[in-house]
């Protein structure tokens, strides 16, 4: 690997890291729409820091372009507060009208902005390494390295700091408001980290990677657990291993950098939503179906309990009685056999002790969805597991 | 009712979204150490008198002291159930780290919740017999133990007044008993506790003063005294509706 390989997959993976922490909370929030709404609108506050500053890296025009963010979000509440339109109207209406304010500001000053729209899209991470930082004539690294990782440094560092007031207001705005933890401080925080690193990753990757970056890897995350740490640090290792492997996957397509790391991560997060063990597609329509044959057990252990006559409950003629096919009774037959709650005398079915009892809860805990006393049922059987 | 202390007072509160009043003009004094339920048809302001007092939203008029002074500088003595369709059960979190953030408030800013926290939060876990879901995911807990898990986090909060807006929705039946007699424990320790209530048949059992509200308030006093028809006619009643329109 060349020094300019490794930069670029360590740029990738830095912006990566920036995005999927705020971008977690905004998908917690609901609001995935809105870094959408936010990496488009800042392109005129871009252009118009460069008319001021005169250069694409000046710490100036980050600002101004973070501001336009802010603006964005102040924008889209203001109009979907005047109760006339939803929210994903309000973004609807904003974003675009900024967005093309910037294109028609590069279109009027192609001359003197060196900034053009498939660049503001796709980025040109390829690029990075060409752009030194320089100290008193000593290159010290990308230029976009060191903008990317201080703003890193900065959300890492709100991150550890905030933490517990992120995750109130995320989870329960009311409470954290009588708790004296403006929500509103937390948000507009919150939409501020997510528009400088917006800015800070723009340049190098785009607006629609840095959209894909903020959103899909805690997406993906958010499928595979119930914690909001670990949530956080598997959004962060998704993100860097969609750099990576992006990275990789351009290089051996001869492929946009930035569109085949939006690749990965799409391919990343259509495996998880179909494998992942609890969320995932595969394993929802698993538990479906037992609970289907659960469900089915319970009534023909119920049957054996409400009929005492022996014609009722002849094994050959249970399909009968209970109205099932053939496949069907004799799956719930074996279950209910595997689980010793019913004993076969002479072809006649009766519950066992084991089998009584655990109708009788089964029932109690369906009449009255009192959890406590099924507590030890629930590895055993799905139905339980609410 | 011999101790006169006023721990809630509300004078002239209007609150409005978009400009259309959905509380008018609302008087209230509430006296330490009743169990208060407000009643009132759907949409009539129950949830958003209680935000307002809270000051989770800006009233446009009027004004709300804690033990005479405002909300602001009384956070410590009030604790909050939110109505529990107001947050996502699906946020990935478990049933003690939500009654651990009843004991941020007390925490301030930045700092982190530590062993006495947590052992605060397992009190009230145990207080609301949930000890043994505490690690549960909290999508995985049934309404009424979501409900017990809403309760103990306000009880870790070992306020002074408590706000519930229909802690017994969606309950059943024994949660709804073991919700109640923990307000009561806490009126007979002098708490006042103020619930926002549907199940009129049970308001006499259950409460010993009585809120009727309905865009305006219609009535507040002990429940033996204003419990009656006549105030339930004027909250509920569809010709008390039709001339507040106007
Ligand atoms: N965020 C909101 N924006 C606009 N209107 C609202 C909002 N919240 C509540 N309302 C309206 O205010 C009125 C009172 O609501 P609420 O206080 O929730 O009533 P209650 O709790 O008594 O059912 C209702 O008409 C409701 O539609
Ligand atoms: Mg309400």
């Amino acid at each position: 690997m060349s020094s300019a390989q490794i930069e670029i997959q360590l740029i990738a993976s830095l912006v990566a890291i920036a995005c999927a922490i705020p971008g977690t909370f905004l998908v917690l929030r609901k609001m995935a729409m809105i870094s959408d709404a936010i990496s488009h609108s800042i392109l005129p506050g871009l252009v118009v820091g460069f008319f001021i500053t005169e250069n694409l890296n000046s710490p100036l025009l980050i600002v101004l372009a973070a501001l336009t963010g802010v603006i964005t979000v102040v924008l889209v509440e203001q109009i979907q507060k005047t109760g006339l339109v939803k929210e994903d109207t309000a973004i609807g209406l904003v974003f675009p009208a900024l967005f093309s304010i910037g294109v028609i500001l590069i279109a009027k000053n192609a001359n003197d902005v060196h900034l053009d729209v498939d660049a503001v899209l796709l980025g040109e991470l390829a690029f990075t390494p060409f752009d030194r930082l320089l100290i008193s004539g000593v290159d010290i690294g990308p230029k976009s390295l060191w903008i990317i990782g201080f703003i890193l440094l900065i959300t890492v560092a709100l991150l550890f700091a905030f933490f517990k007031e992120l995750k109130l207001s995320t989870f329960d705005a009311g409470l954290a408001a009588t708790l004296g933890f403006s929500p509103a401080v937390i948000h507009y925080g919150l939409m501020t980290v997510s528009s400088i690193t917006t800015v800070g990753a723009f340049e190098a990757v785009g607006a629609i990677l840095v959209v894909a970056l903020m959103i899909a890897p805690a997406a993906t995350a958010y499928l595979l657990t119930t914690d909001l740490k670990k949530m956080l640090l598997l959004s962060i290792i998704f993100g860097v291993f969609s750099a990576i492997s992006g990275y990789w996957l351009a290089h051996w397509l001869d492929a946009s950098i930035a569109g085949s790391i939006t690749t990965m991560l799409g391919v990343l997060f259509f495996v998880v939503y179909l494998f992942a063990p609890s969320k995932g597609v595969i394993a929802v329509m698993y538990r479906e179906k037992q609970q289907k044959i659960e469900v089915s057990l319970l009534t023909f252990l119920l049957h054996l309990k409400n009929h005492t006559e022996e014609s009722e409950r002849h094994v050959n003629h249970l399909n009968e009685h209970i109205n099932w096919q053939k496949v069907r009774s004799k799956t719930v037959l074996e279950l209910a056999q595997k689980n010793n709650m019913i004993a076969i005398n002479n072809h006649i079915v009766s519950l066992t002790k084991k089998g009584d009892e655990f109708t009788t809860l089964a029932i109690d805990y369906i009449m009255t969805n009192e959890d406590a006393q099924i507590e030890d049922m629930k590895d055993d059987f799905f139905l339980f597991r609410g | 009712m011999s101790k006169s202390k006023i721990a809630v007072q509300v004078d002239d509160l209007t609150v409005a979204y978009n400009y259309k009043p959905v509380l008018w003009d609302i008087d209230l004094e509430i006296p330490e150490g009743v169990l208060m339920a407000i009643v009132g048809p759907n949409g009539a302001g129950k949830s958003t008198l209680i935000k307002s007092i809270l000051g989770i939203l800006k009233p446009i008029a009027g004004s709300v002291s804690i033990y005479g002074q405002p909300y602001e500088k009384q956070r410590d003595l009030v604790a909050y159930v939110p109505q529990k369709g107001s947050v996502d059960w699906d946020f990935p979190t478990t049933a003690l780290d939500v009654v651990m953030m009843g004991t941020y408030g007390s925490l301030g800013w930045i700092k982190r919740p530590g062993q006495k926290e947590k052992k605060a939060a397992l009190e009230a876990l145990e207080k609301v017999g949930m000890l043994p879901f505490k690690n549960r995911q909290i999508s995985q807990l049934s309404g009424g133990q979501q409900q017990r898990i809403f309760l103990a986090r306000a009880l870790v909060q070992d306020a002074s007044i408590y706000f519930m807006d229909e802690p017994f929705q969606g309950v059943d039946a024994t949660t709804e008993i073991a919700i109640i007699n923990i307000l009561k424990a806490l009126r007979k320790a002098n708490k006042t506790v103020i619930v926002v209530h549907h199940d009129l048949q049970t308001v006499p059992e259950y409460f010993d003063w009585v809120t009727f509200l309905n865009v305006k308030k219609i009535a507040t006093g002990p429940v033996k005294d204003i419990f009656n028809d006549d105030n339930l006619t004027k909250t509920y009643g569809i010709n008390y509706k039709v001339s507040i329109q106007k």
